[in-house]
């Protein structure tokens, strides 16, 4: 059976992140992302990235953002692959990005006929 | 992607490495600029690493990131300097290029600013504060947790370190070999700092504590291979800083209580951290020179060497006391030392070198003093003044582990024959030269007085 691929979209709270991580949080953050990377080395598709500024485009016009909520910046995106939503669920769980303070991640399945 | 591993503490070492390396380049007047330079490439390492793997050369990648972002910020800056017609000749600054260089260099400018931090200008303090921050790349907070003093504080010293550099900006670019080996006194001092107050605080978690140790041990192995800094007297003090730190992990039990040495599982003891410190030590025992470190060493060598507590050479412990007093005399020096002729001669005798003595009121307030001298009363038979001197010790106790160990160490007034306070790590204090966090507090803030003495002599 062929894993379905999921799109994790990562978002945070604009001011979720209260100052600037010190070297030695970064070096914490880092390892963990690794460990994370590792151990789930088999659903990783593609790590992704940051998401920079855009614009919303319509027939009519281009605006530039806040495209959703101003609450909620989304930060990066990734791929993964996966037998179900359960066990992409878990994996994004389980991510760096869903551990840090303020951020959520939103697994949805990409739909391909 | 590489699969390049990062050595530990990567970030917090290129952070001080960078800033050094920038700092050197460029000019310790534009200090602010370089620590947020240094800071956002680190960002963009974490971000970019995790995502596309660690470059082959990660130090260069980082330093040509920091460089890039210093120097779009300069150029902003003498832009709106020029638009201001303020007439800057800071171009010349914009003319460095971005090409990494050696390992060796890279040493030297780290080292170079620690030199530039140990200002005399600076309080002793603010220079420690200051290391702590641009060379170790630990962050406000992390230092006042580490110093156990507030943010408040360290965000005082630290500016202070900062204005008086700004002050002095044309040092950093002349502080030749010859001004750096005048410097290196102060150097010696403020790696001492750094390492006893890992060492010695009593009120500050092991984990936290032994990476202060790991940072001095890290710069002075740095000056002791360094032109700048190998001499005789770097090369003691860096053995006592082995000697000590090999016999760390063995003083607390594993519920994280302290243990007086003859308590000490010494088979938990570092061999081979001792033989390190060894080396150095008789590397240290050339020329004429004979410093409190050398004194120091010897004393922590005489521990390491000893194969029990009862085989302690204390004839050795005492003779490198008098020689520590005539280098450096000091009130903790000669109560360690009382300590030290109690097991060698006898109790009466240490009390009797106790009472020759002068002591500062600092002293006679803290706990170590009340201790020892409950102590030695006890041994002697003085059951009412070793009562007196207990209850005051146990009520001056700083943290509940001391008052436990205290508790236990002053209890059994019977059982007398093989107890007393031991030297140098007995209590985790005894070479105490420094006074503890609180009292620093009080001799070092005064922000007021810039020409303050240091406390070390």
């Amino acid at each position: 059976m062929t894993k379905k691929q999921y799109l994790c979209i990562q978002r945070s709270q604009p001011n979720g992140d209260c100052g600037k991580p010190s070297p030695a949080q970064m070096e914490e953050m880092f390892a963990k992302f690794n460990a994370w990377k590792q151990k789930f080395a088999d659903n990783i598709v593609d790590m992704g990235g940051k998401l920079g500024g855009g614009q919303v485009v319509t027939s009519e016009s281009a605006t530039g953002g806040p495209f959703i909520e101003a609450k909620e910046i989304i930060g990066g995106y990734m791929i993964l692959q996966a037998e179900s939503i359960d066990e992409a669920v878990t994996v994004a769980q389980q991510s760096p990005g869903a551990i840090m303070p303020g951020s959520s991640v939103e697994v949805r399945e990409i739909v391909t006929p | 992607m590489t699969a390049t591993v990062l050595v530990e503490h990567f970030f917090r070492h290129e952070y001080g490495q960078l800033v050094a390396s920038l700092t050197s380049r460029i000019g310790v007047q534009h200090l602010a600029d370089i620590e947020d330079a240094v800071q956002s490439a680190l960002m963009s390492a974490l971000d970019s690493w995790t995502i596309a793997g660690v470059p082959n050369e990660p130090s260069a990648w980082l330093y040509r990131v920091a460089f890039n972002k210093l120097h779009g910020e300069l150029r902003q800056c003498v832009r709106r300097r020029q638009i201001l017609r303020d007439n800057v000749a800071e171009t010349m600054v914009l003319e460095e290029t971005s090409d990494f260089y050696s390992a060796t260099e890279a040493q030297t400018d780290l080292l170079k600013m620690l030199f530039v931090a140990c200002d005399d200008e600076i309080p002793l303090q603010s220079q420690l504060v200051f290391a702590l921050k641009t060379l170790c790349g630990f962050d406000v907070r992390e230092i006042s947790l580490r110093l156990f003093t507030t943010e408040t504080n360290v965000y005082k010293r630290l500016s202070r370190a900062r204005s008086r550099l700004q002050d002095a900006v044309t040092q950093t670019d002349t502080l030749a070999l010859v001004q750096m080996r005048v410097r290196l006194p102060a150097v010696h001092s403020v790696l001492y700092l750094l390492f006893t107050e890992g060492y010695l605080s009593s009120n500050v978690e092991m984990a936290l504590r032994s990476e202060l140790c790991d940072e001095a041990m890290r710069l002075t192995t740095l000056l002791a291979e360094h032109p700048a800094g190998s001499s005789p007297e770097t090369f003691a003090l860096l053995a006592m800083m082995h000697l000590h730190r090999s016999r760390m992990s063995a003083r607390q039990d594993g519920a994280g209580g302290l243990l007086l040495l003859e308590e000490q599982d010494r088979s938990l003891w570092d061999q081979a951290g001792i033989q390190v410190g060894l080396k150095w030590l008789a590397a240290s025992a050339v020329g004429e020179t004979f410093t409190r470190y050398h004194a120091e060493a010897g004393i922590a060598a005489e521990h390491c060497l000893a194969a029990s507590f009862a085989e302690t050479r204390w004839d050795q412990v005492c003779q490198c006391y008098e020689l520590l007093a005539q280098t450096t005399a000091s009130p903790i020096h000669q109560l360690n030392h009382a300590v030290a002729i109690a097991e060698w001669k006898s109790p009466a005798e240490a009390l009797a070198k106790l009472n020759e003595m002068d002591p500062p009121p600092w002293l006679t307030e803290s706990y170590l003093w009340a201790a020892v001298k409950a102590d030695l009363h006890q041994r002697c038979g003085h059951t009412s003044e070793s009562a007196h001197y207990r209850a005051q010790a146990l009520s001056a106790a700083p943290t509940p582990h001391l008052k436990t160990l205290l508790e236990r160490r002053l209890a059994q007034p019977n059982e007398t024959a093989c107890q007393q306070i031991s030297p140098v790590t007995g209590l985790g204090l005894a070479v105490k030269q420094i006074p503890t966090a609180k009292q620093n507090e009080q001799r070092f803030c005064d922000f007021s007085n810039p020409r303050q003495k240091r406390h070390l002599p």
